[in-house]
């Protein structure tokens, strides 16, 4: 079959602001859209800028707008999408070039969050690991399965509002740590998360939730994050 | 050196996002009626009489419960699931919910308001 895809394009040397450029590629239904990304750099137009690296939906590299929504392009099937696809970068990212966005606010939010274990308590007698129940383990993990490629925070109107506003995936970094028998660090993020841009600048559109390519139910994670501050309680 | 990160209006309502962003959105189109229908009602007991005149406009009256009542039925529902977060997990189910409850009384008001003003 015959893909169209529109691509919007933005070369910080030449442009001053953004444009499309439409391109015709032969495609398999079965093919992703990250193969015609490559079909297009390799053979038709080398300046098309984007990122990728595992191509498997692991490494989050290539999250795009992929027909009006988030998405990650090795993830979409062309038969999905159809015939005419328009991809565009991430928004409320500026961007470097073509696909590519400047990710840095996102890692900065992130940090905020002390997305790590903090425990100062002695080692267990043995000197070994500390031991969590499948329960205890259970209650954050859909949350552990983040791969932070952007699409839900970059798909979030109070991000696309202000910067400053943690964003989606750093709330499931926070929950992830916060819900974890073995952190002692939940008064500390919680601190973070009820401050003005915290959890609180979240008006639950889902937006999140369906452009997550991990099916992580942020929303609901957020709402447990909120539920924790209001009540101090982390069961 | 880049484009800035701003979104624009237009270019956040292009977003394709699902049932809970297009309330999401109508829920803050619900907000500026309210604020519009509270702004005139507060003029009124200032005794401006031309607010009176728009107040008592039955397109007006129809424009403040379309939006108005969804942004009060929304803002229910947001409630519940906030206090409730397990209740994310059915948000479908609870939008659709929310829509039926949504047509069900503004179809009755409007019956109501639209018989007043032509039914004899």
């Amino acid at each position: 079959m015959n893909v169209t895809l529109k691509i919007l394009r933005y070369n910080p040397e030449k442009d001053e602001k953004g444009h499309y450029e439409t391109y015709s590629v032969e495609a398999e239904p079965t093919d992703r859209l990250l193969d015609l990304l490559e079909e297009i750099k390799g053979h038709q137009d080398g300046t098309l800028t984007f990122r990728r690296s595992c191509a498997h939906g692991v490494c989050g590299s290539d999250a795009m707008r992929i027909n009006g929504s988030n998405k990650l392009a090795c993830q979409v099937l062309i038969k999905n999408v159809g015939a005419k696809i328009t991809i565009e970068p991430l928004l409320g990212l500026k961007v470097v070039k073509d696909l590519i966005v400047d990710m840095e606010p996102f890692f900065d939010n992130y940090k905020k969050v002390l997305p790590h274990l903090i425990n100062e308590s002695a080692l267990p007698a043995d000197g070994k690991e500390r031991i969590q129940s499948q329960k205890e383990r259970a209650r954050f993990d859909d949350t552990t399965k983040c791969i932070m490629c952007a699409a839900c925070t970059t798909s979030c109107p109070s991000f696309w509002g202000n910067d400053d506003f943690l964003g989606p995936a750093a709330l499931v970094s926070a929950h992830r740590f916060v819900f974890d028998s073995r952190d002692e660090g939940a008064s500390e993020r919680l601190e973070v998360l009820s401050e003005t841009f915290g959890v609180a600048r979240c008006h639950t559109a889902f937006n999140c939730t369906s452009a997550c390519p991990r099916d992580i139910k942020i929303t609901q994670a957020i709402g447990e994050l909120k539920m924790a501050m209001v009540t101090g309680k982390l069961d | 050196m880049g484009l800035k990160r701003n979104v624009s209006l237009t270019t956040a309502l292009r977003y394709k996002g699902e049932g809970p962003y297009l309330a999401f959105i109508l829920h803050r189109i619900g907000g500026v009626a309210l604020f519009i229908f509270f702004s005139l009602y507060i003029l009124i007991l200032a005794g401006v009489d031309s607010a009176n005149s728009i107040f008592s406009n039955w397109i007006f009256q129809i424009i403040i419960l379309i939006f108005g009542l969804f942004h009060a039925i929304n803002g229910l529902r947001i409630t519940i699931m906030d206090l409730s977060p397990k209740m994310f997990a059915h948000y479908q189910k609870a939008i659709s919910i929310e829509w039926v409850l949504y047509a069900l009384l503004c179809g009755f008001i409007l019956f109501v308001v639209l018989q007043n003003r032509f039914g004899g």
